[in-house]
């Protein structure tokens, strides 16, 4: 397969994902605003705004114990992690460049694949968050459905060559770098505080599709360790860094160590050294935030490497 | 529907009705469908063929000053018919200009037999921008360096005539696959009904030919296809003929030469790659050889061209054969070459360097519509008869300061086909493009893309100057 065409299948990936991650976070996040203490409506947009990296508009995160700020602030924050378009990680660019990433590989993907990428595109671009915000949490939910009905569409209908690998990797390394980094920022907040809040880990199971699995395990009642335990480790949830990585580790061994070997070995190293951190280290560790920082360090390494052992690979390669 | 306010005129001719308004034979059970639909059922018609489009993704891209903007072309939903016998004529004509027009470019590079023997003046071959001196001696396999034509047709009256030869990299060809897709769905009974020859293999037709070209006669080559990029108003057509002859589509930071030979760059490592279907300009091609600027080339593809380690389809240097002041001596090629008499006519053309030509045209200018030879797309043209005697006097400085730039034709009152338009058929010009190919055979797909002046009165197709298409049905014999 030709490289730019696996790079530009990787990076639909990626960008979908993120498209999908952001749009769970944002419909918790805007049902929050219905009935959530302020508190929690603040801790929410912080953890969002830390997993991005992002300086939210007017520069500072202020806590506001009021409803009225509460909302004013949420409406802007809201626009700002969704249609602005300055912001590179908005719902709106991230989708956008996913669809564009489509548009240029249409060749390498189904049909199937790129009318459900086009037509939900074709719905959102004109949107603004006035158009939206009378019901928030019904447009995010619709826009994750609309990318749960592209990977059913990729599921069922693309042909599983390398571009259906780079497709998963990318969208697996998103997972891991975005969960990674959403578990550090809830970490931090709980060490701030008198200890962790209940209702944070709720929502970052729900987000992360965990929560009735947690309360069939462990009961009604969260508790951070617990959560952190099954967001990590489990290796039947679809969203644990342990399944993740195991998957991470399947697509590269598929794909081979690439023209760019030293590269392609080196990841297929340190997947290997990711799976056994998270089952072996991570049980008896009591350096947990430790641990995390690394798992997010070598997952953005994981990301470097794929892209010299597949795409950007020095050219004094053996030619066929 | 109905015909009750479409302004026919016995002056021009109608692809759909005769001068009383009846239909011709082969457009009556069109014409028929048309008088049994409601305003609203036809409606409904183009509105799916717009949203076939809309979902497709089919656009071109517009560029502003902001930012750029994804367009779907407007296609109307009334098809345009063309009969067996209609058909049968263009394809013998087409077959036989390509032939000479093959002839013709491995003559300006092998020995310019036709210059020595005064069919064609030595000065408008060496003097033509799109000669490519480099090209001397170059002979592509089986002879052919035109593999992909598209020829813009026009009717009037008189028949069918050759309005442009393109050459270089003819587009449109992925609009008449999409028309035809999203035409037939809307019209499915009658089209089951009106044994419509099919156009959809076109993808498999031109895989065949570019195989045919494999340096060698390697078999089974590796194809690509070369564009300048996403960012190209053609991307949409590039993409979807990648897709169609199962070739990687590649940009010139993909490929690279060693050793005389093109690779491309893998996920498996450097692959050799056999045939370029390129689809950027010759200028642009080769660094080392063109514009030393090109970021949308190859350096040393030219040389690998050369050295038939690959063929690059069209060739480069094609362009000799499709310059404006070359065209007219297109029939004299097909005498000359082919020994045969040309089946399909030009339309007149007065070459503004030869001085009573300039005369005439000068004197003419509200009669003419002048081109500059450099131009395409609609651009840089004046139609006398719509112009004010202001721009008509501005364009003739223009041409008397540099008359090899320009040609002149007479307006043609070319062929008008219904169209729907606000609810109402109406009278449209139409041209056709069918297009052409050449391997070891000619082949060509029984249909064309048919560009529609969709401004009342306009007779200017170019889509970039507001022109849509039509689906053609040429019909079973």
């Amino acid at each position: 397969m030709l490289s730019r065409s696996a790079q530009g299948i990787y990076w639909m990936g990626r960008y979908l994902e993120r498209t999908e991650c952001l749009c769970r976070l944002m419909q918790l996040q805007t049902e929050a605003l219905v009935d959530r203490p302020a508190r929690d409506i603040y801790v929410g947009w912080r953890r969002l705004y830390g997993v991005l990296r992002r300086i939210p508009p007017g520069g500072v995160l202020d806590f506001a114990d009021s409803d009225d700020f509460t909302l004013a602030d949420s409406y802007t924050l809201a626009g700002d992690l969704t249609f602005e378009r300055s912001n590179p990680d908005s719902v709106w660019n991230c989708f956008a460049q996913g669809r564009e990433n489509a548009r240029h590989m249409r060749h390498c993907i189904s049909a199937e694949m790129w009318q459900r990428v086009n037509l939900a595109y074709l719905r959102l671009r004109d949107m603004d968050i006035e158009d939206i915000w009378s019901l928030p949490e019904g447009f995010y939910a619709g826009l994750a459905a609309e990318t749960d009905a592209f990977d059913g569409a990729a599921q069922a209908t693309m042909y599983r060559d390398e571009g259906w690998s780079f497709l998963r990797l990318g969208g697996f390394i998103e997972r891991a770098q975005f969960a990674t980094g959403l578990l550090l920022q809830q970490l931090a907040i709980d060490e701030e505080g008198d200890g962790y809040a209940e209702e944070d880990w709720v929502g970052l199971l729900e987000a992360s599709h965990a929560l009735e699995v947690y309360n069939r395990r462990y009961g009604a009642a969260v508790h951070a360790h617990p959560a952190l335990d099954l967001l990590v480790t489990d290796p039947l949830l679809p969203g644990s860094l342990g399944r993740t990585f195991t998957q991470i580790s399947q697509e590269i061994a598929r794909l081979g160590t690439g023209p760019g070997t030293d590269s392609g070995r080196a990841a297929q190293r340190l997947t290997g050294r990711m799976l056994s951190l998270l089952q072996n280290e991570w049980p008896d560790s009591r350096e947990r935030e430790g641990l995390l920082r690394r798992v997010l360090t070598e997952a953005t390494n994981l990301h470097f490497m794929i892209n010299e052992a597949y795409f950007d690979y020095p050219l004094n390669v053996y030619a066929e | 529907m109905n015909f009750d306010s479409y302004n026919l005129d016995a002056a021009i001719y109608d692809e759909m009705l005769l001068p009383d308004g009846s239909p011709r034979e082969h457009s009556a059970r069109l014409h028929e469908t048309l008088l049994r639909l409601s305003p609203e059922e036809l409606g409904s018609i183009q509105e799916g063929v717009a949203r076939s489009f809309l979902h497709e993704g089919i656009f071109f891209t517009v560029y502003g000053d902001d930012e750029a903007q994804e367009r779907i072309i407007p296609v109307d939903c009334v098809p345009r018919v063309l009969s067996a016998a209609e058909w049968g004529l263009l394809d013998r004509g087409l077959s036989q200009r390509l032939r000479a027009l093959n002839r013709f470019v491995d003559d300006v590079y092998n020995g310019a037999y036709a210059v020595s023997d005064d069919v064609i003046p030595e000065d408008l071959v060496s003097g033509c921008p799109n000669y490519r001196p480099e090209m001397l001696g170059y002979s592509p396999p089986h002879g052919v360096w035109v593999a992909i034509c598209g020829t813009d047709l026009l009717r009037t009256d008189d028949g069918f005539f050759v309005l442009e030869d393109n050459l270089r990299s003819p587009s449109g060809v992925s609009y008449m696959v999409a028309t035809r897709n999203a035409v037939k769905a809307g019209l499915r009974r009658l089209y089951r009904s009106y044994r419509v020859r099919e156009v959809e293999h076109y993808g498999s037709l031109l895989q065949q030919t570019l195989i045919e070209l494999a340096p060698g006669g390697k078999p089974d080559p590796t194809i690509v296809l070369l564009t300048p990029g996403v960012y190209n108003a053609a991307f949409y057509e590039h993409m979807f003929l990648a897709h169609e002859i199962g070739a990687e589509l590649v940009e010139g930071r993909d490929l690279l030469v060693r050793n005389g030979f093109v690779y491309m760059r893998t996920t498996s490592g450097l692959r050799r790659v056999d045939i370029i279907y390129r689809r950027v300009d010759d200028l642009f091609l080769d660094p080392f050889v063109f514009r030393p600027d090109s970021m949308l080339g190859v350096p040393g593809l030219l040389d690998a061209c050369k050295r038939g380690n690959v063929t690059l389809v069209n060739a480069p240097g094609v362009g000799v054969a499709d310059d404006k002041s070359v065209y007219p001596f297109v029939p004299d090629m097909i005498r000359y070459y082919l020994g045969e008499e040309p089946i399909l006519g030009n339309v007149e053309t007065y070459l503004c360097r030869r001085p009573a030509e300039l005369e005439y045209t000068l004197d003419n200018l509200d009669k003419l519509v002048v081109k500059r030879v450099g131009e395409s797309g609609g651009y840089g043209m004046l139609i006398g008869p719509h112009a004010t005697p202001e721009e008509r006097n501005e364009y003739a400085q223009q041409v008397r300061a540099n008359p090899a730039d320009f040609i002149a034709q007479p307006v043609l009152t070319f062929s008008r086909a219904p169209c729907l338009v606000d609810g109402q058929l109406e009278p449209r010009h139409v041209d056709l493009r069918p297009f052409v190919l050449q391997g070891r055979e000619t082949r060509i797909v029984p249909g064309a893309f048919c560009r529609v002046a969709l401004r009342r009165g306009s007779l200017v197709v170019n889509s970039s100057q507001g022109g849509g298409g039509k689906d053609v049905w040429v019909l079973e014999e």
